[in-house]
């Protein structure tokens, strides 16, 4: 699956096409259950300064990149390691065939959002190299030739009985194994891969400055097999990566575990500096890619730089409500959620990516959630601001915008259309009001309270609760008489 | 400049002119949840929970006898095992040894451990194969190495690394918290996806009580540390003039 074939611009339509498909129940169910995790885990320690804790170093290391990305290199050359500067995808890609050629046949992959947002799977095979997803979820989706639907979790939009039926077709398993039998199935398929393979290649959650640390957390293992084995490991670590202090890593793996996860720490965390030196195993060639691909502009804008503390933790895509109607897909972009709708833009430029900051309801969960305070609210509201001024805002939307404007500023116009909403029949479940339209296409139709939210000229200052009505015309219940709510 | 040097200068061109307008901010200092402070007695019981909560399992030993005696049996239940050439005659289970990807049980030993987390630190000088391949993990941790938060725990396996070797760390470090596990397929948890399915930890002997300059901060100076030569209370001791044992 090449990244270049999805596009943001397919939002509006792909998400519709998921409307009634499996999709979001496998989705909610998923996402529900991250976010459960998360908070029992974020209830039981101090999360609240843990989370001033992470945002603190991470400003500091994003005022001092260059600084640290140096100190960085010059660690992991010390340790004999080779570090290289991509400054976009294409060099990262180029980078990845020259390590490769002519000497891998087989790479073993551990789960990299860098690596898809590069396309460093089609890059290796245009070499000829075979390429093996190793994570269990990456494993699936990469037999459906999918792109991955979440963060943490790649293949959340496939139920239990759905990958039942593709591991039947493609190894014969039962159609009715259990969780186990295909795990073992994959397992299986995958240990001669691991033992045999000559190049690794991973992403990097963090990137240690004071040591030349690459850090990766994991779950099952393959992370570890993949930098253990091959001869080759290549690390892609986006610049943003960099945590100054080897002291840092405790936190911030606590810290974005217990978010993405709700564990108290990931199964398996690698803290890899350099090639294996008089050791029984471990590759005897490191490469480190530091790569560029658009960081440096997000960095430069005064707003959206605050986007690049992100930990891929996942939890933003948790809780948010339009992710979880449709996964990740539709979003067309190797990040997805919220975040994936702020770093789209700033990665492929407003004109391309405009639809994804207004598949919000604004409802900001995803602020409450970012374990190192990334304002998602504001920063998707910062790129309508921008859509609005370049002209991209979608002209239906300014022109509703606008003529709301002019009625709530003349009042009694305002009270006249108010008024023929009550009275004029079809008003009222109109499809093709604005407005209007979008309430009754997913409901019924409107049905205004009585008596009137705006009071009549004549009326007292104050309107009296016990004056309230049910839209029948039946008596709401002020709380203090008791009883049940209606 | 060669391309290569040309990225790598423009890159950090870019990113040096993207914070040119913006105030450094400073490092925040230590992590708040390394303060750590409980009693080194509760150690055990809290390591033992966490390591378990995460499909581990964990033998008390009281001393190296007694784990000797221990593992006699423990092994009795194993074909073949691949050891970690550091854990010593005393803990070897005696098996009849296979390649790394064949045996039944690899047995390494820890260079630290962490109560909070549920942690064994790994060092890859044992080499890394037998923490992985084999379908049961054997890990020795002596209590005494236990630190009660994972920050200090790393900040040992670095001092401690640095004394055996020159200053610096192993190629890895790993730090293994339960049985391999994933919820990838349909969301339900299964154990030993790729690594190994059963994590054992035997934890020899009794946690040592934290030198005064640990991570949480200078501790009570009049408390007695009982200190020998060579170990890391006394190298604290002599940096805090007006203390000592």
């Amino acid at each position: 699956m090449t990244a270049s074939r999805r596009s943001p611009r397919d939002y509006p339509a792909e998400s519709r096409a998921l409307v009634d498909s499996p999709v979001r129940d496998a989705v909610t169910a998923a996402t529900l259950s991250f976010d459960g995790h998360r908070r029992r885990a974020w209830r039981e320690v101090d999360v609240e300064a843990w989370r001033d804790w992470a945002e603190g170093v991470k400003r500091h290391a994003l005022t001092h990149l260059a600084d640290l990305l140096e100190e960085a290199e010059a660690r992991l050359v010390e340790r004999g390691a080779t570090v290289h500067w991509a400054e976009s995808a294409e060099d990262a890609r180029r980078i990845v065939r020259e390590i490769a050629r002519g000497r891998v046949e087989r790479a073993v992959k551990g789960k990299s959002m860098l690596s898809e947002e590069l396309g460093v799977n089609a890059a290796l095979e245009d070499e000829g190299i075979q390429v093996l997803e190793t994570d269990l979820g990456e494993f699936v989706i990469q037999l459906l030739d999918e792109p991955p639907s979440h963060i943490v979790g790649p293949a959340i939009h496939r139920d239990l009985e759905e990958i039942q039926g593709l591991f039947a077709e493609r190894f014969g398993t039962p159609p009715d194994a259990s969780p186990e039998a295909l795990a073992t199935c994959a397992r299986d398929h995958l240990r001669g891969a691991f033992l045999t393979a000559e190049l690794g290649v991973t992403g990097g959650n963090f990137l240690v400055a004071e040591t030349g640390s690459v850090v990766l957390v994991e779950n099952e293992g393959n992370i570890r097999l993949t930098t253990s084995r091959p001869g080759i490991h290549v690390a892609l670590v986006g610049i943003e990566k960099v945590l100054p202090r080897w002291s840092d890593v405790a936190g911030f793996v606590q810290l974005t575990t217990r978010t993405a996860t709700g564990q108290p720490v990931a199964n398996y965390v690698s803290l890899l500096q350099g090639p294996r030196r008089s050791e029984p195993d471990g590759p005897e060639e490191i490469h480190v890619v530091l790569v560029d691909n658009g960081r440096t502009g997000i960095l430069a804008d005064p707003v959206m730089w605050e986007a690049l503390r992100c930990v891929r933790c996942g939890a933003c895509l948790n809780v948010c409500p339009v992710y979880r109607q449709t996964g990740g897909h539709p979003y067309g972009f190797a990040y997805s959620g919220p975040i994936g709708a702020v770093l789209a833009p700033a990665f492929l430029g407003l004109d391309e990516a405009k639809e994804l900051p207004y598949a919000s309801t604004l409802c900001g969960a995803c602020g409450d959630v970012c374990p190192v305070r990334i304002p998602l609210p504001e920063l998707l509201l910062e790129w309508r601001r921008r859509a609005v001024a370049q002209g991209l805002a979608p002209a239906a939307e300014s022109a509703g915008i606008r003529s709301y404007a002019a009625l709530a500023k003349r009042p009694g116009w305002f009270a006249l259309a108010a008024r023929a909403l009550g009275i004029v029949p079809g008003l009222r479940s109109s499809r093709s009001l604005p407005v209007v339209g979008s309430w009754v296409r997913e409901r019924g139709p409107l049905e205004p309270s009585r008596p009137s939210f705006r009071p009549p000229e004549d009326a007292p200052d104050e309107v009296q609760a016990s004056d309230a009505r049910a839209p029948d015309g039946s008596r709401l219940r002020d709380a203090s008489e008791g009883g049940t709510s209606p | 400049m060669t391309d290569r040097e040309d990225a790598r200068a423009r890159i950090l061109d870019r990113i040096r002119a993207a914070n040119s307008g913006r105030e450094p901010e400073p490092h925040p200092g230590t992590f708040p949840g390394a303060a750590g402070g409980a009693p080194p007695a509760s150690w055990v019981r809290r390591f033992i929970g966490a390591v378990e909560a995460a499909g581990g399992e964990v033998i008390e030993l009281a001393d190296e006898a007694t784990a000797g005696r221990w593992l006699e049996r423990f092994a009795g239940g194993f074909g073949t095992a691949v050891v970690s050439p550091e854990v010593g005659d005393a803990f070897d289970p005696g098996l009849p040894v296979a390649p790394t990807h064949e045996a039944d049980l690899g047995v390494s030993r820890a260079i630290g451990g962490a109560v909070d987390t549920g942690t064994v630190v790994l060092s890859s000088r044992e080499g890394r194969g037998l923490q992985l391949l084999p379908p049961t993990h054997l890990v020795l941790l002596d209590a005494r190495d236990l630190h009660e938060t994972l920050t200090a725990a790393l900040e040992a396996a670095r001092d401690e690394t640095a004394k055996s070797s020159a200053s610096s760390l192993p190629s890895a470090v790993a730090l293994h918290s339960g049985p391999s596990k994933s919820a990838d397929i349909g969301g339900i948890v299964v154990k030993g996806v790729h690594g190994p399915g059963r994590l054992v930890v035997a934890l020899v002997g009794a946690p040592r009580r934290p030198s005064p300059e640990g991570p949480a901060g200078r501790g009570d100076p009049s408390r007695s540390v009982s200190s020998e030569p060579g170990d890391a209370c006394t190298t604290a001791n002599e940096t805090e003039p007006g203390t000592g044992p």
